[in-house]
């Protein structure tokens, strides 16, 4: 108890607190530019906060974490490009709910199950840490394979009915992930001589274009025809109603639970929580039909999943000095070089920090909740601008996004290609988020794959309990929906055959 | 309408503001007269992410350097392509001495592995620091020495597994250099980066990790890893009573670093201002503190040593990297 008061007492100090504020308003800002992740703002401001006392600087560097989750919904909702990766499904059901003239509700929501899931990982990582954290350890390369093919399987999806052309995608973003050396033997595939694509093709600089910048040049194309001048009309009301509330409830329940578990994995992140999020409230949904065409429920379980990693991964970060995404690696140098050696004996040593970290996110989730809620005031002005004016800022966000990711012109270029790519996918019907799925999970699946094999030989996948559990669960959700059909058309032919596709 | 207008004009400027910002790294100065060195702002690349131990080097050297020759020196990272496309620009930028880089081990290594990085393109003025390589075991492992692993590799060759952080990276060579110098063969398993592959230690789904000491000395305080050996000559004061290979009869001796270079082409009266100027920045407290922080060895050796160095390494990757 004692540790209790000692660790949270730690943050009354003001400095601390003007530590949070600087750390929420930064996370939130960078959080809202597309091309700054995260895991680049904590990078950058690692530079001054060495220099500071280790609770101040973790105060910066936790809010900047915890702000950037929040500030990243609102691109992704109004236009379709999510700030960090972490929303990529956030743009699967937040976008067709703007577009749908009820872009108030879905800000409301976003932010408000965004912190239900941030505040119930911290719990876990407060009365849990450890023995959830031996769980991180049993997840190596085929483990991690085996999960990485489950969150594939929401390729089908994501597809929204168009199965055929969404494989497709999937397929063509798979070919795309192979570009860069390979992963064991180091060889040079598809490179073509350029040493910018040997690290692989920039996978931020893919999303941006096929995702932002495809949907204003085809915002633009349709105002030349003479359609709707501006994406979106109206924001609607701002507060979901009971009904909407109500609707909330599960989604979020099975966003925080995957969240939870996926944040606690290493090196698994809320991209890939929020992706396997949206596919399981799919798969539990009453209105499958309607995810992806502007559902709340599919809205809210991918956002409360990826802010429900943050507790999972802090927890295994701290509990066995293995960071659990890519922002904990970043500050595991940080708290090496203060002194905080993360692993088992810190909740010996340090009892008190575990509080005093719980107690930083916890203020920094309600500061960010509160700035997410008050900013959407000056959103409302930003929509009401005419399009070709709108059009302009955004793509220069873009592009100023994107190149300072690595400082690369390169990167602006490949965004550039990848913005009339996705422009001609939009056009002829084929999804785009198959093709940026295939371009993150492939390289993990198969550089996971081909150590698994390295390690435990041809049928490794098949000797670990947990990754031959994933892999049935995969199959299992690949065919279980195609049986489920059969059988229902066989009970009642007609009403299958005239429903609309 | 007006409303709109002001909000456009506003978010135009927040763009142009954010654009000039990205910008702002381009450098100030002009060159004039040769003799007055330095005209301007210095940039100081590293092919590498921001917050990455390299990163931190430059910017904590950075520090140092400014006050010592009285101008900006501005870091900036361009990373990718394992460091190539941070070498190669350094490379192709004019040799005023106002472009430095921080280089990694990598400058020794890439030209062997199908990059066009080649050392000859850079003046080195200074190597700052070393980063000792070591082998660890999961703390419940069979094996207590160096010893003990190779003779199980000897019995079963192929089937002992030793992570690194990539395929390619200095660590995956040091484990080559190891099993040249013990005569067996390991399974060597590259990871993305060194993190997973200790992790993967940590975890026992490999036999040993050969990793850098920053990484495996916390492991190692706290149990979760055991070191067998330190790839260095003498023993390294980060991990007390863990012995050298060469103690224990493998003479392995390999390890990471980092050298200061510029653009090939440098004036003899510039080079020696900056060497001077490093090693200040090099020898100063703060530098110091930094590296020994992580378990790193600080150190400074000057424009002449560094080069002979550098090509001593490139020369000894050749033969090592030819092997894999």
């Amino acid at each position: 108890m004692s540790d209790v008061i000692a660790g949270v007492g730690a943050l009354l100090d003001p400095t601390v607190l003007l530590c949070l504020i600087i750390g929420t308003l930064l996370g939130t800002l960078v959080g809202a530019v597309p091309g700054i992740t995260a895991t680049m703002a904590v990078a950058l401001a690692t530079g001054f906060t060495l220099t500071l006392e280790p609770i101040q600087g973790l105060a910066v560097l936790l809010s900047i974490y915890v702000a950037a989750q929040f500030g990243d919904r609102v691109p992704a909702i109004l236009v379709n490009t999510p700030g960090t990766p972490a929303s990529i499904a956030t743009t699967f059901d937040g976008f067709p709910l703007a577009k749908a003239g009820r872009a108030g509700v879905a800000l409301t929501s976003s932010a408000l199950v965004s912190a239900v899931g941030s505040l119930a990982s911290i719990l876990i990582l407060v009365f849990l840490a450890q023995p959830i954290a031996r769980i991180a350890l049993s997840f190596g390369p085929i483990e991690l394979f085996a999960l990485v093919v489950f969150g594939m399987t929401m390729m089908v999806g994501v597809s929204n009915g168009r199965i055929a052309k969404g494989l497709a995608a999937g397929a063509v973003g798979l070919l795309l992930g192979a570009v860069g050396r390979d992963p064991i033997t180091g060889d040079h595939r598809f490179t073509f001589g350029l040493p910018e694509l040997t690290s692989g093709l920039p996978f931020i600089a893919v999303i941006i274009g096929v995702f932002g910048l495809a949907e204003i040049f085809n915002q633009i194309i349709e105002a030349r025809r003479g359609g709707t001048a501006s994406p979106i009309e109206q924001l609607g009301r701002w507060w979901p109603d009971r009904a909407e509330r109500r609707t909330l409830v599960k989604p979020t329940a099975i966003g925080t639970g995957i969240g939870a578990v996926v944040g606690v994995v290493p090196a698994a992140g809320g991209d890939i929580a929020g992706i396997i999020a949206w596919d399981q409230a799919r798969r539990a949904s009453q209105h499958p039909e309607r995810f992806g065409k502007g559902s709340l429920e599919g809205l809210a379980a991918p956002d409360s999943a990826s802010t429900a990693t943050m507790g999972g991964s802090v927890t295994t970060t701290l509990a066995l000095g293995v960071p659990g995404d890519s922002v904990m690696a970043v500050m595991l140098g940080s708290m090496i070089v203060w002194g905080l050696q993360p692993g088992p004996s810190l909740f010996v040593e340090n009892p008190d920090l575990v509080f005093s970290i719980s107690g930083i996110m916890i203020v920094a989730t309600l500061a960010a909740l509160g700035l997410a809620l008050v900013r959407m005031q000056g959103v409302v002005k930003l929509l009401k601008l005419p399009l070709n004016a709108l059009a302009v800022v955004i793509i220069t966000f873009c592009m100023v996004g994107t190149y300072a990711v690595q400082n690369s012109v390169f990167d602006v270029i490949v965004m550039l290609v990848f913005g009339i790519v996705g422009l001609g996918m939009k056009r002829w019907g084929f999804p785009a988020g198959p093709l940026v799925l295939g371009l993150i999970l492939g390289p993990l699946a198969e550089s996971n794959l081909r150590r698994g094999l390295l390690i435990d030989g041809p049928f490794a996948a098949f000797q670990s309990p947990i990754a031959a559990s994933l892999i049935a669960l995969s199959v299992f959700a690949l065919i279980a929906p195609a049986v489920l059909r059969t059988l229902k058309r066989r009970s009642k032919p007609r009403a299958d055959a005239a429903a609309p596709r | 309408m007006s409303r709109f207008r002001t909000a456009t004009i506003g978010l135009t400027a927040a763009a142009a503001a954010a654009v000039l910002l990205t910008g702002c790294v381009d450098r100030a100065g002009a060159d004039t007269a040769p003799d007055a060195f330095p005209t301007g702002d210095i940039t100081f690349y590293t092919p590498t992410q921001a917050g990455g131990a390299t990163d931190l080097t430059a910017r904590t050297l950075a520090t140092a350097l400014e006050s010592e020759l009285g101008v900006s020196v501005i870091v900036d990272n361009r990373p990718g392509g394992a460091g190539s496309v941070g070498m190669e620009h350094v490379a192709g930028q004019a040799a005023d001495g106002h472009t430095i880089a921080v280089l990694p081990v990598e400058v020794a290594m890439l030209g062997h592995l199908d990059y066009d990085t080649d050392p000859a393109d850079y003046d080195f003025l200074a190597q700052v620091n070393s980063q000792p390589g070591t082998i660890a075991v999961p703390a419940d492992s069979p094996y207590e020495t160096l010893g003990d692993l190779v003779a199980a590799a000897e019995a079963a060759p192929g089937t002992i597994t030793i992570s690194n952080a990539g395929a390619g990276s200095i660590w995956e060579a040091g484990a080559l250099e190891l099993g040249s110098a013990a005569g067996v063969e390991f399974q060597g398993v590259p990871f993305d980066g060194g993190a997973p592959a200790v992790t993967a230690a940590v975890g026992g789904q490999v036999d040993a990790v050969v990793a850098g000491i920053g990484e495996t000395a916390p492991a190692h305080e706290d149990g979760r890893l055991r070191v067998l050996a330190v790839f260095t000559e003498e023993p390294a004061p980060a991990l007390d009573g863990v012995p050298t290979a060469t103690e224990q009869g493998f003479d392995v001796v390999i390890g990471s670093w980092a050298v200061v270079a510029a653009p090939v082409g440098l004036d003899a009266a510039v080079r020696s201002t900056l060497e001077d100027a490093l090693q200040v920045a090099a020898e100063s407290a703060a530098y110091i503190e930094f590296i020994e922080s992580s378990g790193n060895i600080p150190l400074f050796l000057g424009a002449e040593e560094t080069t002979a160095f550098v090509s001593a390494e490139h020369e000894r990757f050749g033969t090592l990297l030819a092997g894999r």
